[in-house]
């Protein structure tokens, strides 16, 4: 570096900064761009790395681990006196869990987990996140009446609960008066004294009993010494959760990036106009003898500055937006998968170097293209119109070739998809290849309008080759809005396909109006009511198969849901050899995961582990079981008890005669049920949709916000397109260019543009559904499901695009107004 | 004795279009000594522009050599011309060419710094010549045409350079102020010893210069018969042409 040149990279720095403090509006499009981008992104990626890191640690409880469980092979619950009697066999690391879920008097479905505080085994030096929370704390009040209830704070608000408040359950019973503290690992989950626990919900017996690390041959020993009706089961909580959940994480992945180079286009649109609109000065300092490199430098080191700032602010944000997702997502892991999920997110040293990194390459590659294009143009063409209209041309040509190249490679990927990373990267290259060929079509668009219309209409011609005045200034915000549109419209298309098909699904499986969960429920003494028109036991037995967890569930295969079970495949002669319990090897049905994710085909034989040992099944039908992440195998229930003779009871389901409902309830209770132990068809409905729609809360959230971005987008390309082209209308006005004239000059072709990028955003949402639907959920998820198609989202964002230009016309006009009789003075050359 | 600070010799420039070669320079030699002004005049297509473009080094000559401050530049790269463009010379505009986001005085200062050339009492001195006391703290968008040029003309005067290129710096400007600016213009230029070649197609603004050569088709010729000049101590122009 020469001696001047340090010297001369500040004040070309300086002189390039200038430029905000004169358009401050560009630098609040940059800044809106990064910030946003890299808010979305951090969001949902601060959640992710949260959620992996809570998963990391299911398999401890308040810092106790647990490597193994002892639980009753009907999991019908562990008895204090086994417990004590293990304990005094000298397993010390042995600690008993309750872990229930209950319903609280409004409705709502909360899970409660109890422990012995004293027994448990916490972890020494780093294992935990959390130091013994009990060393400082006074827990006495958790042990003794009133006892004492913990709920994170984010649950407390869910639950409307303050400090002292008792929450009241559905059954009556009433839980002690609540702390809100958190603790690390307790989710979104109440946390109390299993003594406390057992005494409030009277219950007789621990859910298991958790086994903290034991050297192997003590594992043996354990083992050895549990009685009969008890086993201890390996804990792969963790291991299980990362494993289900990972395509949920990745879809999370794909929404933050889309929204990231949604941001990226914002600033991309932002750079555009920041050195067009510094063009005649960055001229100007090269005919002071300031070379091309050191531009480039200055230029550099601006994008340096700004993703420092986008990436601070962008981070800041971020986590503030993770704060407010982070409780909608935390309860869908709940419900979903069962994990818990911590209740505040941290942000690690890692991320943001990643967003730093991220936002860096984000704005050098923003930059890269432009800076390249001033690079080559030699300072005498820099000032010449005709130039850059040539480099326009050529960009555009070139965009287009770069799309069919995306497009090919994209329909060459396609047959290979096997993993849900290689499904986002074809969705990837179709979204992009779609929206780097829309410059061009609508650069064929304006040309087929403009030799549709007649010489003499001379201002709609005029109108339309204004579009080509406006497109190079618009295209990337063009590009942007197509991306969003596409992304909503796929997203929509695929949510609402899901929301027909579980509406559909529950209408066929929840047939039953009464579902009973009762450990004191004596059926036989429902007996033949007159209420009553079929009663249907269910039973299940869990284990693991392919190493995922997986239920075999047993159906009473004359009740009314299983008469009229729908299989996704199999066909009806193999169904009635299911139902007659036939079949050599016994048939049996399994739900659709078995077949997408365990990769078994109609006809299969499958192996499971029963009371006698390992028995052989032929796969005869495949079933939907949406929103489940397990294996799930399904046999009538005489074949499933007679080969798991301790198969849980997992209910039973009533059909009633009529409307009895007041009848059956009253029964129940007197057969020994107790208020809370049954839900109703219709509750069972508004909670499965209530857990649906939370768990697509966040998509919708991110969806909304990436399409709010694009909007920015556009709002600041246009008001720079208008403050741009502002001497250009003066010179209109004096030729005695009207406002109306000059409205529908500049108005029109914006909206000709609009259509295009509409018109593409259709087909490329339909494909980007089907994509979604078609692959990318069986592959994620396991599950099918038809693509229902409806117009309302394409309706809808159209208004609101349309509503979006309109705005920034209006802006425009009032610009004009304001502006013109100044720029009417320069004209004139007025030397006042 | 003078020293010259401008020489092209036999320069020629031909550009190739599709409907045919447009020779816009023809073996051209002119010498402009060290201090003094000469005006390049000439009608529209000319080739005026052309020459002024060669010597700033924005386009490069077919043949013939270009000498700047006794350095033959018709070789140089383009660091090379960085250099010479920073420290040696220095362009003023018809259209201004400010940067329209800094003040008049960070404008009037900038190639200065670029340079590493500010002095605070030349500054003083350019800022009282050129009237600009009262506006240096504003935009240029907020000045006149008049207003703009005289600050264009301070920021290539504040830098000190050795020559001076000037592409029709009056050109925007009504009459009376294009004479005032260029009266302006001229006196400063002499009292900070630069040189100054000006492309003008006003033989008015020309009579303000020390000599005045005409350039027709590309061929340049003294104008002496229309102004009397005295080429032998101020500049030189000759043709070769078979």
């Amino acid at each position: 570096m020469k001696a001047e040149t340090p010297r001369q990279f500040i004040w070309v720095l300086l002189t390039l900064l200038s430029h905000y403090r004169r358009h401050p509006g560009q630098a609040l499009a940059m800044i809106v761009g990064l910030v946003t981008g890299v808010a979305l992104w951090a969001a949902v990626q601060l959640i992710n790395d949260h959620a992996r890191a809570s998963y990391a640690e299911a398999d401890q409880l308040l810092g106790a681990e647990a490597s193994a469980w002892i639980r009753a092979h009907d999991d019908s619950g562990v008895a204090p006196a086994d417990y004590i009697e293990l304990r005094r066999a000298g397993f010390s690391t042995v600690y008993p869990v309750i872990d229930v879920r209950l319903r609280s008097s409004s409705g709502s479905f909360i899970t409660l987990v109890a422990t012995d505080l004293l027994a448990l085994p916490l972890l020494a030096g780093g294992g935990s996140t959390m130091a013994n929370p009990f060393a400082a704390a006074s827990w006495l009040p958790m042990i003794q009446p009133p006892y004492q209830a913990w709920y994170p704070s984010a649950l407390a608000r869910q639950l409307d609960i303050a400090p002292g408040q008792q929450l009241q359950l559905a059954n009556g019973q009433a839980l002690p008066p609540a702390l809100i503290q958190t603790q690390a690992q307790q989710g979104q989950r109440i946390f109390m004294d299993v003594g406390a626990a057992m005494a409030v919900l009277q219950r007789r017996q621990f859910s298991y009993l958790a086994v903290g690390h034991l050297p192997p041959a003590e594992q043996q020993r354990l083992a050895a010494s549990l009685p009969p009706h008890l086993q201890l089961v390996p804990n792969h909580q963790a291991i299980d959760l990362a494993q289900l959940t990972a395509s949920l994480h990745t879809n999370l992945t794909a929404m933050g990036l889309l929204s990231f180079a949604v941001g990226l286009f914002i600033v991309f649109n932002a750079v555009r106009f920041s050195l067009l609109a510094r063009q005649g000065s960055l001229t100007t300092l090269r005919e002071m003898g300031v070379s091309t490199g050191l531009l480039g430098l200055a230029i550099v080191a601006e994008s340096l500055l700004w993703a420092l700032l986008g990436t601070g602010l962008g981070l800041l944000s971020g986590f503030l937006l993770s704060q407010q997702l982070l409780p909608a997502v935390a309860t869908s892991m709940q419900s979903l998968f069962g994990a818990s999920l911590g209740a505040t997110v941290s942000l690690q040293p890692v991320q943001v170097l990643v967003a730093f990194s991220l936002t860096l390459a984000g704005v050098g590659l923003a930059l890269a293209m432009p800076l390249w294009q001033r690079a080559r143009t030699s300072i005498r063409h820099s000032r010449s119109a005709p130039a850059q209209w040539q480099q326009e041309h050529a960009g555009v040509k070139r965009m287009a070739a770069v799309a069919l190249v995306l497009l090919l490679v994209a329909g060459l990927i396609y047959p290979q998809i096997d993993s849900v990373v290689a499904g986002f990267v074809v969705l990837g290259l179709v979204m992009f290849g779609g929206a780097l060929l829309l410059p061009l079509l609508v650069q064929l668009s304006i040309a087929a309008v403009a030799t549709l219309l007649p010489q003499r209409h001379w201002l709609l011609r005029w109108s339309v080759s204004d579009a080509v005045a406006q497109l190079p200034h618009l295209r990337i915000a063009l590009m942007a809005l197509l991306l969003t549109l596409t992304a909503n419209i796929g997203v929509t298309t695929l949510v609402g396909s899901f929301r027909a098909a579980l509406g559909d699904w529950l209408q066929t499986r929840l047939s039953a109006n009464v579902y009973v969960q009762s450990n004191t429920l004596d059926l036989a003494a429902l007996g033949q009511a007159q209420w009553l028109a079929y009663a249907a036991e269910r039973f299940g037995s869990s284990q693991r198969w392919q190493d995922r967890p997986t239920t075999v569930r047993g159906l009473d295969v004359a009740a009314p849901d299983a008469q009229a079970l729908l299989l996704a495949q199999g066909n009806p002669a193999d169904l009635a050899l299911w139902r007659q319990g036939d079949g050599e090897p016994q048939a049996i049905l399994a739900n659709e995961q078995v077949h997408f994710l365990g990769n078994q085909l109609l006809g299969s034989l499958v192996e499971l582990q029963t009371a006698t040992g390992l028995q052989t099944f032929k796969l005869v039908g495949f079933v939907h079981d949406y929103g489940n992440a397990n294996f799930q195998f399904y046999l009538p229930n005489e074949t499933l008890l007679k080969l798991w003779p301790q198969a849980r009871r997992e209910g039973v389901a009533l059909w009633l005669q009529g409307d009895t409902q007041e009848q059956a309830t009253a029964a129940l209770l007197q057969a020994g049920a107790k208020p809370g132990e049954w839900l109703l068809q219709d509750e069972i409905k508004r909670v499965s949709f209530a857990i649906f729609d939370r768990t697509f809360a966040i998509t919708a959230a991110l969806n909304t916000l990436t399409l709010l971005v694009a909007g920015l987008a556009l709002l600041a390309a246009l008001l720079a397109v208008h403050q741009q082209r502002l001497p250009e209308y003066s010179h209109w006005r004096a030729m005695g260019v009207g406002f109306r004239q000059w409205f529908l000059i500049v108005a029109l072709p914006l909206l000709l543009m609009i259509v295009v990028t509409l018109v593409l955003a259709v087909p490329l949402g339909l494909i980007l559904s089907w994509l979604l639907i078609h692959d990318l959920n069986v592959i994620a998820f396991g599950w099918t499901m038809p693509l229902r198609w409806t117009w309302v989202p394409v309706w809808q964002l159209s208004g609101l695009t349309l509503v979006i230009v309109f705005a920034t016309l209006a802006v425009a006009v009032l610009r004009v107004r304001q502006t013109l009789p100044d720029a009417l003075k320069q004209l004139a050359g007025n030397e006042g | 004795m003078t020293t010259t600070m401008l020489t092209l010799s036999h320069v020629s420039k031909t550009y190739h279009q599709p409907d045919g070669d447009i020779t816009v320079l023809a073996d051209v030699n002119l010498h402009l000594p060290a201090g003094k002004t000469a005006a390049l005049l000439g009608e529209s297509g000319s080739g005026k522009r052309t020459l002024l473009h060669l010597v700033a080094g924005l386009v490069k000559p077919d043949s013939g050599t270009i000498d700047i401050a006794g350095q033959r530049v018709t070789d140089f790269s383009e660091s090379q011309w960085n250099t010479l463009r920073c420290q040696t010379l220095s362009l003023v505009f018809q259209q201004y060419h400010l940067v329209p986001t800094l003040s008049v005085l960070d404008n009037i200062l900038l190639q200065a710094r670029l340079a590493g050339r500010v002095d605070a009492s030349l500054q003083q001195r350019l800022v009282d010549a050129l009237g600009l006391g009262a506006l240096l703290k504003r935009l240029p968008f907020q000045l006149s045409g008049g207003q703009q040029q005289r600050v264009a003309i301070a920021r290539a005067l504040m830098h000190q350079p050795r020559l001076i290129l000037a592409d029709e710096p009056t050109g925007n400007l009504d009459e009376a102020t294009g004479q005032d600016v260029m009266r302006l213009f001229v006196e400063l230029v002499q009292m900070t010893g630069s040189s100054l070649l000006m492309v003008t197609h006003s033989r008015e603004m020309a009579s303000y210069m020390d000599c005045r050569w005409q350039l027709h088709h590309g061929v340049i010729s003294n104008v002496a018969a229309l102004d009397t000049v005295d080429t032998g101590d101020t500049g030189s122009v000759t043709n070769h042409e078979g």
